[in-house]
């Protein structure tokens, strides 16, 4: 499919992602028209159920933008959207979807030229995967269904435990590399979604 | 007779103040008067407010917008009701004494009724007398009834009375046929108002370099000379090639611009010695934004001295220079010559005295700032004296105040300056007024009033649509019409309609008839970004009677066609899904109760240094209690380690008087030795722990200054330290106030420039040294006339009036010579402890490494702030990476903190001479004053709300509140979570944590975010099947 247009939901925080999309089109940069953006006052808002649920309304691939770590406007909210990415992930690797479909990533205020270079990468990243699904070889109506499960669980208390549980550990430990936070994400939350999604 | 103009006896005090010039430093002074809770009248010469700001495509060192983040403050004046915008109008005379003064206005025509005018534009439509569009540096046309800028206030249009053919000859009159609102009025006559005012701040802003001087480079003769105000135009969207920089001659590309500097400036020869002070940074803007425009574009800039002292301007101008490879030369503005081809010779003469040549397609004219053409006839209606360049003549402690007491000068006539500090300063005056009419305010204001807010609770949504053209800037792109009549198809939508400008104030009267209208309880405007136009857009919502929650945008410019500008019809779709996500979102937008916080009306400032006693002062001048908290024993500061100012007075006096002043003030309290120990709460309601004497005080107070200062940079180089014979400027300072300042052995002196600073161990300028060691040697000379003085220097940064100094040195045989970065100077001691040190340096004009023998060696070292990573965790407001506090915007709130009800001044903030920092600490304290004139603080309703039916009271909310803003209460024995409305900031971690989905945010809640997911999904869903 040539003239494939990805259908790409964007989550960005005011103080920094949005303002540097601002940015972008203030210095004219140009991109892939296939972004949609929520704006959020900060990632730290991003339910973990945001993303799957955009992804079971019919986006190909999601995108989360905030300020860089240790730069977020109110702090740590950017490390508390690492926990909700991370179980996007998990999510998404326990139903066989490409985890690349969900990107959360940094740009401050004044990087117009940053954003636009990670939007245009995850633009072309996603449309090279084709349609959700299709990449995956599975069915799109189907994998819909289960990302909609999905995103009611993450809703769910027993998940949500789990993510508090990781949130706390995360802040105690002090290490807010990616890697670290989705082991954690994985462990605290391991058995709640095996329950919830087998 | 004006109708507005008050009687009463002469001597009574005003509450009101006359503002004279609407740019955006009287502009944003009008508005602080007002908040202060006095009258503003704003008088400008032309018939819109907005000055030269208005003109600019962009602003340095962020290329913000520059309309767009002005225009909301243009709208704010045009609608509040206590400022009396009088166009076309002139100050003429002033009587009186500070309290009670009238002035004299003279008042021109605009021959069309501004109060009835709609903005229509019919009138330039049909008008048949063609002039130069001023706005546009006369780069098209325009007609005679015309309005200068779609955004202009007030949004009416005017008839130039030199052109027009029906006041000059009696014929045509076509606009008074078509108008339909009858707005065109012939018959007006110049006014002559008569206003008592308490106190006048002059504002008039800065005049023209003449054609004359322009022309020795070739404007006005060669058609690709431009002025840098020409070349601006063309950058910008909205001029006269819609954006396209082209030469003038042949409409090409140019591939190769010049940019020379100091234009007027600098520059004996007609009579502007001083510098200007703006010029090298903004011609790195421009230069950057010619690359964007054209990235095979080459530019080269030629510069003297490359004076970037602002605060990150080095940094900026760096990465402009290193991303752009721009080329730049340190020579004298060379001769503009024609070529018979279409190019333009350039031959200048390098530092080292080569001669060069070559050819460029376009030369940009960095025109300096020079005193308003008006300025002898401004200084003489108002009575106050001018300086020698015919700029308003302050003092070094009192920079904002003219000769004549209550009135105050700001903004460029005060001295050529950037958007920044001229803010700083209309920030200043209006603290100054507030002071000194503390017995009048509230006298003359009225209260801000909305309709009372219609419930709306019980209604269905009804979304009105309004989609923005933003001129071409959406229009070009997206089928704005199409985005109409789509959002006229969605669910729950009334109304839909476009507008050229939805932010202009015509605009917003429309906004409020139509919601009237159609019964509209949900406005989505579909425009350019919330980040800057929510508040406007909410402002008119409550002007209409609704609560200002109920909005939502729509970022179809900014996000959309700006960034697709080769894609229209992509960008059309995009538009009307952006649309249709948002009117989905404001369908579940409620109104959110609007707070009443009660403010503790009282102050606290953190140091006693220059910055922290002048704002303590104008804090309580204004009538407010104020308490300064000093860590040393003494107040006083760094400013005590200066013995002389450049006019030869002694500043430490100046410091004791005003210590004695604060020591009197019968609303100071003041707290020596004293560390504060932890703060909390919000603005209006701090409550800050001070250490004293073993003991703690705490001290309750609704607003902070932060004014902790900063300190010498130590040098490890050069010998400092280990020899007698080196020293900083500070040391020479106090060498030069004892009783024998220099021996006689002394003969030869060396001083070096940015020791440690400018990439060494601090990465930014610290902008007052090369003033200081101008007035050192300037000292040493008149000490010793036969000194023998060498300053090394990288650029000699002597901005503004400094550049005297920097002449005054040159003319005493002061040999100034430049260093490269990466070869810098050498310093070898002596073979004795009393024999002369051995400084080694390229000079680049001999183009040889020469070795020179100096008895004394003073290095010029930068600022360090005193480290504000404490404090800044105790308030949770950000710093730089040089660890200076962050402003909440560079341009426009250079004083005020993100955090509100903070404030900073002085070195803090940045590196900044003593009037400098007077101006600062006095814009901080005049910030400062508004929530507390105001009494009550009304926080934007974004908080998070706990539902007490699903709250389990866990209290994960609590532990992960950055803000302590959610806090578990025991009801009983059940243990629930509530949110501290005031303390909280919105960002959402506690609901987005919230285990059994209890807590919601204002205006960014789930079902709210649902609905735009799901709206997302609409078409993509129905494209997929």
């Amino acid at each position: 499919m040539s003239d494939y247009q990805p259908k790409i939901l964007g989550f960005l925080c005011n103080w920094c992602c949005y303002t540097a999309a601002d940015s972008a089109g203030v210095g004219r940069y140009q991109y892939p028209p296939n972004l949609r953006v929520i704006r959020m006052m900060c990632t730290g808002r991003l339910d973990p159920s945001f993303p799957l649920e955009g992804l079971a309304a019919g986006a190909d691939g999601i995108f989360v933008g905030g300020c860089h770590p240790g730069e977020c406007h109110y702090i740590d909210g950017n490390y508390h959207a690492l926990i909700s990415a991370s179980l996007v992930h998990e999510v998404l690797a326990r139903i066989g979807i490409n985890k690349e479909r969900f990107l959360i990533d940094w740009a401050s205020a004044a990087e117009g030229p940053n954003f636009v270079k990670i939007i245009t990468h995850f633009t072309h990243r996603v449309a090279a995967l084709g349609p959700l699904g299709s990449s995956e070889k599975l069915d799109a109506e189907e994998v819909r269904h289960k990302l909609s499960a999905a995103a009611e669980a993450a809703r769910g208390r027993k998940v949500r435990t789990g993510l508090i549980n990781a949130s706390k550990e995360m802040i105690k430990g002090g290490d807010f590399s990616r890697e670290t936070i989705s082991d954690l994400v994985a462990t605290k939350c391991d058995k709640a979604l095996n329950t919830l999604l087998g | 007779m004006n109708a507005h103009a008050q009687t009463g006896s002469a001597t009574a005090m005003s509450g009101a103040v006359m503002v004279v010039g609407g740019g955006v430093a009287g502009v944003q002074s009008a508005l602080d008067l007002t908040e202060l809770g006095y009258k503003v009248y704003l008088l400008e010469k032309s018939g819109a407010i907005g000055g030269v700001m208005a003109r600019l495509d962009k602003t340095f060192p962020t290329n913000d917008c520059s309309l767009c983040i002005l225009a909301p403050k243009l709208v704010e004046v045009g609608r509040n009701p206590n400022i009396q915008v009088l166009t076309k109008s002139e100050l003429i005379d002033l009587q009186g004494t500070a309290g009670s003064f009238t002035a004299t206005v003279r008042k021109e025509p605009r021959f069309i009724d501004e109060e009835v005018c709609t903005g229509c534009g019919q009138c330039t439509l049909y008008c048949l007398k063609e002039i130069g569009d001023d706005y546009n540096e006369n780069l098209r046309h325009t007609q005679a009834a015309h309005i200068d800028y779609a955004q202009a206030v007030p949004t009416s249009y005017y008839i130039d009375a030199k052109a027009c053919l029906h006041l000059n000859y009696e014929t045509c009159g076509l606009c008074a046929v078509v108008c339909q609102a009858n707005a065109i009025r012939f018959d007006q006559k110049q006014e002559t108002l008569e206003i008592p005012v308490g106190a006048v701040i002059m504002a008039p802003g800065f005049g023209r370099i003449s054609n004359e001087v322009m022309a020795r480079y070739g404007w006005g003769k060669f058609k690709d000379v431009l002025t840098a105000f020409e070349h601006e135009r063309l950058m910008c969207a909205s001029g006269p090639t819609n954006g396209e920089i082209v030469r003038l001659s042949d409409k090409k590309h140019p591939k190769k611009i010049a940019f020379l500097q100091c234009i007027g400036s600098r520059d004996e020869t007609c009579g502007n010695n001083y510098c200007s002070s703006v010029c090298c940074m903004y011609a790195i803007k421009q230069a950057t934004l010619a690359r964007e425009h054209d990235p095979d574009c080459e530019i080269t800039l030629f510069y003297m001295d490359v004076r970037t002292h602002g605060k990150g301007f080095d940094a900026a101008r760096e990465r402009a220079i290193s991303e752009n490879n721009f080329r730049v030369i340190y020579a004298r503005p060379p001769r503009v010559e024609d070529v018979f081809d279409g190019g333009l010779l350039l031959t200048w003469a390098a530092e080292d005295g080569s001669h060069h040549y070559e050819k460029f397609d376009m030369v940009v004219l960095s025109q300096g700032l020079e005193s308003p053409d008006d300025a002898e006839q401004l200084a003489q209606a108002a009575t106050i004296e001018l300086n020698n360049y015919l700029f308003a003549k302050t003092g070094n402690y009192t920079p904002l105040a003219t000769s004549r007491p209550g009135v105050y000068v700001i903004g460029a006539f005060q001295g050529p300056k950037d958007i920044p500090d001229s803010v700083i300063q209309a920030g200043g005056a209006a603290a100054l007024c507030a002071g000194q009419l503390v017995p009048a305010r509230d006298s003359e204001t009225v209260k801000a009033s909305f309709p009372e807010e219609r419930d709306i609770s019980a209604e269905e949504p009804r979304v009105g649509v309004f989609v923005c053209h933003c001129g071409i800037n959406i229009g070009g792109v997206v089928d704005v019409r199409a985005v109409r009549d789509y959002a006229q198809t969605l669910p729950n939508v009334v109304y839909a309609t476009d507008n050229l400008y939805s932010c202009s104030q015509d605009t917003q009267g429309l906004l409020v008839e139509t919601i009237h209208k159609y019964g509209l309880n949900r406005l989505v405007v579909a425009a350019c970004t919330p980040r800057t136009h929510e508040p406007l857009f909410q402002a008119t919502l409550r002007d209409a009677g609704l609560n200002r929650s109920l909005f939502e945008m729509a970022n179809i410019r900014d996000q959309c066609s700006w960034v697709h500008m080769h894609e229209p019809e992509a960008a059309t779709e995009k538009a009307k899904d952006v649309v249709r996500m948002a009117v989905a979102k404001a369908a579940y937008l409620t109104a959110l109760k609007e707070q009443q916080l009660p403010v503790t009306p009282s102050a606290l400032v953190i140091g006693g240094g220059l910055a922290g006693i002048t704002a303590a002062l104008a804090i309580a001048d204004q009538g407010f209690v104020t308490t300064l908290v000093e860590r040393g024993k003494t107040l006083g500061g760094r400013a005590l380690l200066l013995s002389a100012d450049r006019f030869g007075n002694d500043p430490r006096q100046v410091v004791h008087d005003l210590i004695a002043r604060v020591r009197k003030h019968a609303k100071i309290t003041l707290y020596t030795q004293a560390e504060v120990k932890a703060v909390s709460g919000y603005v209006g309601n701090f409550t800050t722990t001070v250490a004293v004497n073993q003991g703690s005080e705490v001290i309750n107070h609704g607003v902070a200054v932060l004014a902790t200062g900063g300190r010498p940079y130590e040098p490890g180089q050069y010998l400092y330290g280990k020899s007698t014979k080196v020293m900083t400027q500070l040391d020479l300072e106090k060498r030069l106030a004892g009783s024998r300042p220099l021996s006689k052995e002394i003969r030869q002196v060396v001083m070096i420039q940015c020791v440690g600073s400018r990439g060494e161990d601090l990465s930014y300028c610290s902008r007052v040294c090369c003033g200081q060691a101008l007035k050192n040697v300037l000292r040493l000379k008149k000490l010793q006339p036969d000194l023998q003085i060498t300053v090394l220097y990288r650029d000699m940064r002597a901005y503004g009036f400094l550049e005297d100094d920097y002449l005054r040195a040159r003319q005493q045989g002061i040999i100034f010579t430049r260093y490269d970065v990466a070869n810098k100077p050498e310093v070898m001691p002596g073979k004795g402890k009393s024999s002369p040190l051995t400084v080694r340096y390229y000079d680049p004009l001999l183009n040889e490494t020469i070795e020179r023998a100096t008895d004394l060696l003073v290095l010029s070292v930068g600022i360090v702030s005193e480290d504000p990573t404490e404090l800044a965790r105790m308030l949770k407001v950000p710093v730089t990476a040089d660890k200076f506090f962050l402003e909440a915007h560079v341009k426009l709130q250079p004083v005020d903190l993100p955090v509100d009800g903070t404030y900073v001044c002085g070195l803090a903030h940045s590196p900044k001479s003593m009037d400098e920092t007077i101006a600062q600490a006095q814009a901080a304290a005049g910030r400062a004053c508004q929530p507390l004139a105001k009494g009550v603080i009304t926080p934007v309703p974004i908080v998070s709300q706990v539902d007490p039916e699903l709250c389990i009271g866990c209290g994960v909310c609590e532990s992960f509140c950055p803000y302590k803003a959610i806090q578990i209460y025991k009801e009983g024995k059940v243990r629930k979570a509530r949110t501290i409305t005031a303390s909280c900031k919105g960002c959402g971690v506690c609901a987005a944590r919230c285990p059994t989905m209890a807590i919601d945010m204002g205006r960014f809640t789930m079902d709210g975010i649902m609905a735009q997911i799901h709206a997302f999904g609409e078409e993509a869903r129905a494209e997929q099947r």
